[in-house]
């Protein structure tokens, strides 16, 4: 454990964690787009600038990248941050300014129209916060897309612009999206990830046949589950819970009432 | 992914430049100029049977195939234009010699032309400021050039003997 | 007899390739008469706007602009009659004065060079060639004389900084790479030299590449790497296999490989080329293609000497910098220190380039002027202008106004003028130039050149981009100057790495300096150096036109008319100042106004 201070407030941080993870335990609000606890920093989108103080310097550091260090001083709110943030936050406007996550963003931080003008295109409002790439290679291990160009001209794509084969369909890549730009489609037979025009079979319940994501997620998923525990990906969440309803009361013979209310299950 | 896509001379253009670099995924940028001195350019199914040898994942390739300027994704042409657009080639009139080849031959920026004769790559300083500007067409070196030069350079390039 | 042909991308450009033929045929042919005319190839002398060149020994003779027609006469009269062939010579503009040898030539004669001292003078393709002239000495001396501290003690004591930009202290960083734990450590040169109007390092590499492999060696005994990487960009295709070809020569002679000199020491060396991507001159982005992936920046809160490449302790320094290390070692940080000025050491080589009258390579000491450069060295503005900037630092420097002319260059001094040393390209802008048009090129190029990572760069540069193409094209409005400085902290304060950080330095030093210039541009629309296309007009001169018709064949766009023998005229509605009339004209008739 080290202590370092944020804005004013002494706080205990463990190695390994950033500025970011630090300031908010504390309590601290600091906007962010590119930052996620599954996936490494990656420092894109701007937004989550602090001052820090070390060795008697100051400068303006990423939070989310920035590592805590015993005796280090964090501010995250003085008027140079925010002027810098804002100016960010107009540039992320300026790109898309149809999205409505970043204007509500921007309203939060006092920004409604930015000065600039659009002169980048933005592909259904991709910010290009890289979070979408990086879950897909880090932690779901497909990478099945990544960024082609450079510059302006930098876009998410499947591998030439053809369908991404080496998607599984898991939607991580919607879920991380911060701003709503990859469009999944869980069909009957199929997942869909038109934004990458990848398509894969839908997992089945084993019992009533309702489609419950993607078949080859599911696969991936169930071959790194404990032995025994590959059942859990087997059923619907309807079918799950009778499961674990009939296999409660069987265990307390209908003493089901003493169960703690977040156990019982809830009727869809 | 699959490799039966790539064709027999594909593959072994592909294996040599991977066996140059003992297939080190550290090397792919030189493995990637190596394929494309041999094939003109890198093919998806060449990309892909790389990936496949390196065990690299094929979007990480080709976020570097078209990242790194050098590297095309389409055949180029027969001869390969190059005109420094660095700061004093710019300053003497690069700009103008850029746009006189653009309009000669119809083609903007990394383009190639209808006859597949020619492609046209401006490039950010080719360190031969003293002989600005500089226009390089494949091997040969044209120093000094001023737009109305472009015509009479292209041609050596475009008859028939060529 | 020796005659060095200088070998090196200019020279042959120019036709270096021709002479070298024809001399060696001569050779050939002469090898009876005349016992021993050994010829061979040197590269990088330093006038690279007069090449070929040609030096002959004995009698020190440097020939300019050689042609493959000048051969024999060479033969005949140099190396068969002793006798000098003046017309090849240099001549002072202003005396008319011939100089036989180079030391002679005023660009040359106020140079100190240590980095460029083998340049045009051994053979960059002989390893013998550089071990005769002292060359791996140094590194014998590190490692069966020196422990690795020792090493790193000298290089403090030179007070040698990384020539690559930012000027960080060379020992500072080989102690706390030699002190971070992880193992393998690596060394990198850093051989993308991107910055445009620079070519210092494509020229060392050409012109002297066991020097860069020795600094590299020593550089790695110090830090206690096995195992470093060269990394040269894509467009130097010439310097790739200069060093290639010494890396196997080295190899060859037991400098490279296992137990290196018997010092039980074992270090490898390989060589990687980039792919066109000028932010691969960021370290971070140079590790990332070297692990094969786009060049994207990382932030360096964590150090590359503690996790850089392959997350591993890193070393990198630049071209120029490792070159150093052989002399400092042989010579002593005592000596080296001797040179320079208080916060910077040594010399620095510039390539000099513009609207100079000798363009070229330049080796000085640090804390010379601008003008002892410009005009001792570089012989002033071409063609009689007057000067108006100096550009240095590449993309990420600034633009100095002529006012400033007897600045001292150092590192610490062009910080203060708003530009930087960067690697040491010095553009030389007459009163031709429009300032504006300099910083939009510029930020264009940064533009181009983003990774396009972070929204500061990505879109901050375009929207500066946006507003600089605006006024350049005669459509600024007021407050566009404002608006480019407040994109400018936004980027500064914002961006993840130095292209961004910095990329507000063209900007911002051309408006403090020339912030004229840009008003005249939005509120006349007018460019006052008559360069911005639609910002200035072009007209006939009636007194000097002769109505010779050559302007009116080329106009492409008809708007030029006239009477064979009489004055033409321009049709200003028609016109879309293509400059092909300016161009066409033998008169000096046409005036851009």
């Amino acid at each position: 454990m080290m202590k370092l201070t944020i804005d004013g407030e002494e706080v205990e941080a463990r190695d390994g964690d950033t500025v970011l993870d630090a300031a908010r335990r504390a309590g601290a609000e600091i906007p962010e787009l590119c930052a996620h606890p599954a996936v490494s920093p990656y420092g894109a989108c701007r937004l989550c600038l602090v001052e820090v103080k070390r060795n008697g310097r100051t400068r303006m550091a990423a939070s989310c990248c920035y590592p805590v260090s015993d005796g280090l001083t964090v501010l995250t709110k003085t008027e140079k941050v925010q002027r810098a943030r804002r100016g960010v936050m107009e540039l992320l406007l300026a790109r898309a300014p149809e999205s409505q996550a970043l204007r509500e963003l921007g309203a939060s931080m006092g920004v409604d129209e930015p000065r600039f003008p659009t002169v980048t295109h933005a592909e259904r409002d991709c910010i290009l916060c890289g979070l979408c790439v990086n879950v897909c290679r880090e932690v779901i291990g497909a990478a099945a897309i990544s960024f082609a160009g450079r510059g302006v001209d930098r876009a998410l794509a499947a591998p030439f612009l053809q369908s991404a084969d080496a998607c599984i369909g898991c939607g991580a890549c919607a879920a991380v999206c911060p701003v709503g730009s990859i469009e999944i489609r869980w069909g009957d037979d199929e997942v869909e990830v038109p934004t990458f025009g990848a398509k894969v079979p839908a997992a089945r319940c084993e019992e009533c046949g309702t489609p419950i994501g993607s078949a080859p997620f599911r696969e991936r998923v169930q071959g790194q589950l404990a032995a025994g525990l590959s059942h859990a990906t087997e059923l619907c969440p309807s079918c799950k819970q009778q499961h674990a309803a009939a296999g409660l009361s069987r265990a307390n013979r209908g003493t089901a009432s003493t169960l703690p209310a977040s156990a019982r299950p809830v009727p869809l | 992914m699959t490799t039966d896509t790539a064709t027999p001379d594909l593959s072994t253009a592909v294996e040599a430049a991977v066996e140059a670099y003992a297939g080190d995924p550290g090397f792919l940028i030189p493995m990637l100029q190596d394929l494309q001195a041999d094939l003109g350019y890198v093919p998806a199914e060449a990309a892909r049977h790389m990936a496949d040898l390196l065990h690299v994942p094929l979007s990480q390739l080709y976020s570097v195939a078209t990242f790194y300027k050098s590297l095309s994704l389409v055949p180029r042409g027969k001869h390969l234009i190059t005109v420094c657009l660095g700061t004093v080639c710019y300053l003497k009139g690069a700009k103008e010699v850029a746009a006189r080849i653009e309009s000669q031959l119809e083609v903007g920026p990394r383009m190639t032309t209808k006859d597949g004769l020619f492609t046209f790559e401006p490039v950010n300083c080719l360190g031969m400021c003293g002989l600005a500007p500089v226009m390089v067409i494949d091997d040969d070196h044209f120093t000094e050039v001023r737009p109305g030069q472009v015509p009479d350079i292209l041609a050596r390039y475009s008859g028939k003997e060529n | 007899m020796t005659v060095a042909v200088c070998m090196d991308t200019c020279c042959r450009a120019k036709g270096a390739e021709g002479v070298w033929s024809a001399l060696e045929a001569a050779r050939r042919q002469l090898a009876e008469e005349v016992a021993e005319v050994e010829l061979k190839q040197t590269a990088a002398h330093g006038l690279c706007e007069r090449g070929p060149l040609v030096m002959i020994q004995p009698g020190d003779i440097f020939y300019l602009n050689v042609q493959e027609e000048d051969v024999p006469e060479i033969v005949r009269e140099t190396i068969l009659g002793g006798r000098v062939v003046e017309s090849l010579l240099y001549e002072d503009p202003e005396t008319g004065k011939k100089a036989t040898s180079s030391d002679e030539i005023p660009f040359y004669a106020k140079q100190h060079r240590i980095v460029l001292r083998h340049n045009g003078v051994i053979d960059p393709t002989s390893i013998d060639d550089y071990v005769a002239a002292h060359g791996y000495e140094a590194l014998a001396k590190a490692l069966t004389e020196m422990t690795p501290e020792e090493v790193i003690a000298e290089v403090h004591l030179a007070g040698l900084r990384g020539r690559g930009g930012g000027g960080f202290p060379t020992a500072r960083k080989w102690r706390s790479c030699r002190e971070a734990a992880g193992e393998p450590k690596y060394v990198i040169c850093n051989g993308d030299e991107g910055d445009p109007g620079a070519f210092m390092d494509r020229s060392i590499m050409e012109g002297n590449p066991h020097a860069v492999i020795e600094g590299i060696i020593i550089g790695a005994y110090a830090i206690g790497a096995h195992e470093g990487f060269i990394y040269v960009r894509n467009e130097y295709p010439l310097a790739v296999a200069r060093m290639r070809e010494a890396i196997e020569a080295a190899r060859g002679h037991g400098l490279l490989g296992p137990d290196i000199l018997g010092s039980g020491f074992s270090f490898d060396l390989r060589i990687n080329r980039g792919g066109g991507a000028f932010v691969c001159g960021e370290s971070t982005a140079l590790m990332a293609s070297l692990e094969g992936r786009v060049g994207e920046p990382r932030e360096k809160y964590v150090h590359t000497v503690e996790a850089g490449l392959h997350d591993k302790p890193t070393c990198l320094n630049n071209v120029e910098t490792w070159a150093n290390v052989p002399e400092i070692i042989s010579r002593g940080g005592e000596w080296f220190a001797s040179i320079g000025t208080e916060g910077s050491k040594g010399t620095k080589v510039f390539s000099l380039v513009g609207n100079v009258r000798n363009t070229g390579l330049v080796e000085v000491p640090m804390g010379m002027t601008l003008r002892e450069i410009v005009y001792d060295i570089g012989g002033g503005v071409a063609d009689g202008k007057a000067l108006k900037a100096m550009q240095t630092g590449g993309p990420s420097g600034g633009c100095i106004p002529a006012s400033l002319l007897d600045s001292p260059v150092d590192f610490d001094r062009l910080s203060e003028l708003g530009s930087m040393m960067g690697s040491g390209g010095l553009i030389v802008m007459d009163e031709d130039t429009c300032m504006v048009n300099v910083a939009r090129y510029f930020v264009e190029f940064l533009q181009e050149e983003s990774c396009g990572k972070c929204t500061a760069c990505r879109e901050g540069v375009a929207q500066m981009s946006h507003i600089l193409n605006r006024i350049c094209n005669g459509d600024g409005r007021e407050g566009d100057v404002e608006l480019l400085l407040d994109l400018c902290d936004i980027a500064e304060s914002t961006a993840l790495c130095a292209l961004g950080r910095t990329a507000p330095n063209p900007v911002r030093s051309t408006i403090k300096h020339f912030g004229e210039e840009y008003h005249e541009h939005i509120r006349e629309k007018h460019c006052p150096a008559r360069e911005c296309r639609g910002l200035f007009r072009y007209e006939i001169l009636a007194e000097q036109c002769t109505g010779c018709g050559r302007c009116l064949k080329e106009c492409p766009e008809e708007a030029i008319t006239g009477e064979r023998k009489q004055p033409h005229v321009i049709e200003q509605a028609k016109c879309v100042q293509c400059g092909a009339c300016f161009e066409a004209c033998r008169f000096s008739a046409i005036a851009k106004v």
